[in-house]
């Protein structure tokens, strides 16, 4: 910087060695400045690698076309450092705040607008793109600016340094210590306002920014209050949503008008949350799957028409498409941002494999009970997979009224199949659930199997009589865990889960959801 | 809940004379008359205030057919005759009710309504978004011993069959009200239910388990001559001196009697009279009080006694079913305005609204299904009419249907199908989506707030309630709601008011048995007969309906 101070020249040694160690304090301002936003700079790239990789998911393709778009644009905005001339350090304080604003907003931005599915990519890159220009702006403006303290030799060389040191910090503490315990957008944020603290710290320590600090101060004061602000309402968010809630990282969130799906990953499992209730883990799902789907479909080998009610995953799906001889599968789910997310984000169409888009099969977004009031269909096999009976909106479709519904739609020999429950946590309520089908003229027979992220899991097969083997049919290839004889342990209940006499669940007296509340109330609260 | 029933008598058709105009034209008494809909003035609040974005109105009632009925000498000349061999005046509760049963006798009646749809106390209506009621909207479970009621409730699909082990009937689970029932706002809390729990003290919660011991003695007691000490319709109550000689001193008295002074208790019991009578525990009988609690004895296979049969638009789908299964013409939007004997029968003339023509219609019987001040209107000049000593107690109702698109809850239990405020002006609300089944937890939704007006005497509130404009309404109603739900106000998206001038008869100590309530309803000369809730003195579907069955089997002996 060729006019540090404005009382240079020095005059007296005493002024001169006064006026070296005021300029060496600088120097190692700038230079400490290097290590700071470099360590931002790689933490914004580690943000957006890590973000599309969650969101996008396949996260080698992700996280290589990321680092390679993002160095890229660094590249581009070195070149485009050769167009900044005039007040060197006066474009550097503007440079930092707005790194800070973009790099630090980028994390809330994205995950913001990843409902967005259809233009997430574009906003995605163009991001990335902004942040790599902005960042790559930085070290050669600084080079500059400290071009005449040092030899290029000791410049290049101290630059360089403090670069891939604070590239080190940064690769280091982003998994161990940031996103871990602050999350990605809190991390974002942080480092954003060191971006513009860094930009402080020059106004405050150089005598030349004086013309412009008053404005400039106003500036960062603003930017930081902007970023301060978003990281404690980031918190008052994770408070009300999940992302404290949640072991691991909240890869999606979305409100629809009906629930509010949440989608977390770690390393080997995609786990979904409604309302905050776990419905798979993509580890142990297959378990579920199976079991709610093969006793019912092994005993019907000339099944032809499906209805599943629930089930907006499209996982009920995937195991009933094992069956060739099945003609058409309708599935009705409340929630279309459910069916369509399940449609379209590439981690959970790679576990349903895209079994809404089987031509067999047709997905009807409405009202569970005012559809199975209208249907005319008969079908051979009906799949309840609806959330538990947790509040009394649910607990209809859990009642003697909707269940007596159920025979007109079945054909003659049909079988249902209700999830329901916890038979080991929520005992009252699983029994209470085959009880109701019972007092609505089915046949039951109550089984249960062993999910490992669920704990033992229950549903009850019904039909209008009580024919059913465990071994009436041949099983589809491949299966993981459902076998004649898995089926056959199935039935089995130990005194821990064995049978309870339970009231009716009727809509006038909501017995379910009562049951529910006691049985799950102590694991709850 | 406002109870079930009792036929207005208003009238259709819009007029353009306000309210006002037609209350300084027409007097208190004939407003009285003028119950019902048809008329609905349009207005919203000021623009720029916290509620102008509700719309509504308020429905009133329209002058110029009442006022025939008060001047019949002005009704143009009949251009048009009919004749009839019964002819029923009134298509409430009770002149439907015994339309059906006429049917099943092969009669087929002719059936005038001032309204443009029958139903009476039990009036409906619908939006987009439910449909609701305007008035009575529920029944208990009837006593499996009221044969005739539970013939027509499985006639009408709300009784499906019958439980082959314990022969007692099972009812269409749609038509239950669904669980959750009932909650109270009390302390900043929702309770479950509404008799007061949370945070009352020990010695008023032992009165209020006192209190329910007594009714179950009441409940289980018989007279000398085997009759229950209580019973629906109250007709078939035992007549033992030592339960009758309870309809000699007011509810409040006797409580005071018994010791029952527990405020919590005494504020249930308030609004329990409120809530079916539309008058306080001062003004009813302890009878009455007691027959509110003690005559609910229904039994069914797949509910209990305290469960209720309601519907989105209350007990509009019970006239409903009654219209359906009655049969003969009905004239809507027709009032009867004067009344003759003649050698052959009655002479009655009517006058259409629509067409603003005058029918005259003979008939061999008329059975008058309206509310007693209006039957003694017409009997004006025919021989040996009874009039009682004094006005029989009708309160006036507000009633309102709130559009919401949510509700802010508070702490407890969640919304239920009736929602009470303890210590509220209004009776609290209904919520008219109850019954539907759709999951859409929190979409919008319509609530109807029923408020009787008791805080000064029948005659006064009336006057007072009819010259309440809309904009005077609405802050009123808002306030009502935001004591249950604050901040509730910008949510709403629709108020309707109707103000209901003599909204339901009051059981007043010795009106129920004394001698008075039996003579009004003796008909004259086997040609004259008279059914309405106003005869029992209650103001409750099973008696409408009652009354209506007990004129039909008078009609037909007179035969």
């Amino acid at each position: 910087m060729a006019n540090a101070t404005t009382d240079a020249p020095p005059a007296a040694p005493e002024r001169a060695r006064r006026g070296t160690a005021r300029q060496d304090a600088q120097s190692v301002l700038l230079l400490g400045s290097v290590f700071v936003i470099a360590t931002c700079g790689l933490i914004y790239e580690l943000i957006a690698g890590t973000l599309a990789s969650y969101l996008l998911g396949d996260s080698v393709t992700q996280f290589s076309t990321i680092i390679g778009a993002y160095l890229f644009s660094m590249g581009v905005g070195s070149w485009l450092s050769r167009y900044l001339g005039g007040a060197l350090l006066k474009w550097f304080i503007r440079l930092e705040i707005l790194v800070g604003l973009v790099g630090g907003f980028s994390a809330p931005l994205l995950f913001i607008l990843f409902e967005y599915v259809a233009s997430f990519r574009l906003i995605l890159y163009a991001l990335v793109g902004l942040t790599g220009i902005l960042v790559g702006l930085e070290i050669p403006l600084l080079m500059r600016i400290l071009e005449n303290r040092f030899e290029f030799k000791d410049l290049v060389s101290r630059v360089f340094t403090f670069d891939y040191i604070g590239a080190l910090l940064a690769s280091l503490i982003f998994p161990l210590v940031l996103v871990p315990q602050l999350g990605l957008m809190r991390t974002s944020l942080l480092f954003g306002a060191l971006n513009v603290v860094v930009a402080a710290v020059a106004l405050y320590r150089f005598a030349e920014t004086r013309p412009y600090r008053r404005s400039f101060a106003a500036l960062m004061a603003a930017a930081l209050l902007a970023l301060a602000v978003t990281f404690g309402y980031a918190g008052r968010i994770q408070r009300y949503t999940e992302t404290l809630a949640f072991q691991d990282q909240v890869i999606f969130a979305k409100s629809t008008i009906y629930q509010r799906i949440v989608l977390t990953k770690n390393q080997r499992e995609l786990r979904l949350f409604l309302n905050g209730n776990l419905q798979f883990s993509s580890q142990d799902e297959y378990r579920y799957h199976e079991a709610l789907v093969h006793p019912a479909m092994q005993a019907l080998p000339n099944a032809r028409r499906v209805l599943v009610l629930g089930g907006g995953d499209g996982l009920a799906v995937r195991e009933l498409l094992k069956y060739p001889q099945l003609q058409q599968i309708r599935l009705v789910d409340l929630d279309a941002g459910m069916t369509e997310l399940f449609k379209q984000n590439h981690l959970l169409t790679a576990l349903n494999q895209r079994s809404f888009f089987n031509p067999k099969v047709q997905v009807v977004n409405g009202d569970a009970y005012q559809w199975v009031r209208q249907d005319t269909t008969r079908y051979d096999c009906l799949i309840i997979d609806f959330p538990d009976p947790a509040n009394y909106s649910i607990g209809k479709l859990y009642s003697a009224a909707f269940y007596q519904e159920l025979h007109r739609l079945l054909a003659p020999g049909g079988k249902l199949v209700v999830q329901s429950t916890s038979p080991y946590v929520a005992r009252q309520s699983f029994w209470c659930i085959a009880h109701t089908l019972q007092a609505a003229g089915f046949h039951t027979i109550p089984y249960h199997c062993y999910v490992p992220s669920f704990g033992e899991w229950g549903y009850v097969l019904a039909g209008e009589n009580g024919h059913w083997r465990p071994n009436a049919g041949p099983l589809p290839r491949g299966l993981r865990y459902v076998t004649p004889v898995t089926i056959r342990q199935m039935l089995d209940f130990p005194p821990d889960m064995a049978e309870v006499p339970t009231d009716i669940n009727q809509l006038n007296n909501q017995a379910l959801v009562r049951y529910f509340e006691e049985d799950w109330g102590p694991y709850v609260h | 809940m406002l109870p079930h029933n009792s036929s207005p008598f208003p009238a259709p058709s819009p007029t353009d004379l306000s309210r006002r105009d037609f209350l300084a034209r027409t007097g208190i008494g004939v407003a009285g008359l003028l119950l019902g809909p048809g008329v609905l003035l349009e207005s919203c609040s000021p623009a720029g205030s916290a509620t102008s974005h509700i719309q509504g109105g308020l429905r009133g009632a329209d002058h110029a057919v009442g006022h025939l009925l008060r001047t019949p000498g002005q009704l143009p000349a009949p251009s048009q005759e009919l004749s009839t061999d019964i002819l029923i005046v009134g298509g409430g509760v009770a002149g439907l009710a015994a339309r059906r049963e006429l049917a099943r006798h092969g009669h087929e009646p002719l059936l005038l309504e001032l309204e443009a749809r029958t139903g009476g106390n039990a009036a409906s209506g619908q939006n987009p978004v439910s449909a609701y009621p305007w008035g009575a909207h529920y029944l208990p479970v009837p006593d499996a011993r009221n044969h005739e009621l539970l013939a027509f409730l499985r006639e009408s699909g709300v009784i499906t069959g019958v439980d082959e082990a314990s022969g007692q009937p099972i009812y269409n689970e749609y038509h239950l009200c669904h669980d959750p029932e009932e909650r109270l706002l009390l302390n900043g809390h929702w309770q479950q239910g509404l008799v007061p729990e949370v945070g009352v003290p020990a010695a008023d919660r032992a009165q209020i388990t006192r209190f329910f011991r007594v009714i179950g003695e009441l409940k289980q007691a018989r007279g000398t001559d085997g009759r229950d000490a209580f019973a629906i319709p109250l007709d078939h109550s035992s007549t033992d001196v030592q339960f009758r000689r309870l309809d000699q001193l007011s509810f409040a008295a006797y409580l005071d009697r018994e010791g029952f002074t527990s405020p919590y208790l005494r504020w249930y019991l308030d609004y329990s009279c409120r809530d079916d009578y539309g008058a306080t525990a001062a003004q009813v009988s302890a009878w009455a009080g007691l027959h509110y609690f003690a005559a609910r004895k229904g039994h069914a296979h797949n509910a209990t006694a305290t469960d209720v049969l309601t519907w989105p638009e209350g007990n509009g789908f019970l006239v409903e079913q009654l219209r359906r299964q009655g049969k003969g013409t009905i004239l809507p939007g027709t009032v009867a305005c004067q009344l003759q004997e003649t050698p052959a029968g009655v002479e009655v003339l009517a006058y259409d609204a629509s067409t603003r023509r005058t029918i005259r219609i003979r008939a061999r019987q008329v059975l008058l299904a309206v509310p007693h001040f209006v039957a003694q209107r017409l009997l004006a000049g025919i021989e040996g009419t009874t009039q009682p000593a004094q006005p029989l107690h009708h309160a006036p109702w507000l009633v309102a249907n709130l559009t919401i698109n949510g509700l802010p809850q508070g702490p407890g239990q969640p919304l239920c199908w009736d929602n009470v405020g303890y210590g509220g002006a209004s009776v609290g609300y209904v919520n008219a989506n109850h019954q539907h089944l759709s999951l859409s937890a929190d979409g919008p939704r319509v609530i109807t707030l029923y408020w009787p007006l008791t805080d000064a005497p029948p005659a006064v509130a009336r006057r007072q309630a009819y010259q309440t404009t809309y904009a005077e309404w609405l802050p009123r109603i808002l306030a009502e709601l935001e004591h249950l739900h604050p901040g509730a106000t910008p949510h709403v998206q629709r108020v309707e008011a109707w103000v209901w001038g003599h909204g339901m008869v009051a059981p007043t100590p010795g009106f129920l048995w004394g001698p008075e309530r039996a003579k009004l309803a003796q008909p004259l000369r086997q040609r004259i007969f008279f059914a309405h809730s106003d005869y029992s003195g209650m103001s409750i579907f099973e008696e409408a309906f009652y009354q209506g069955l007990r004129a039909t089997h008078e009609m037909r002996a007179a035969v």
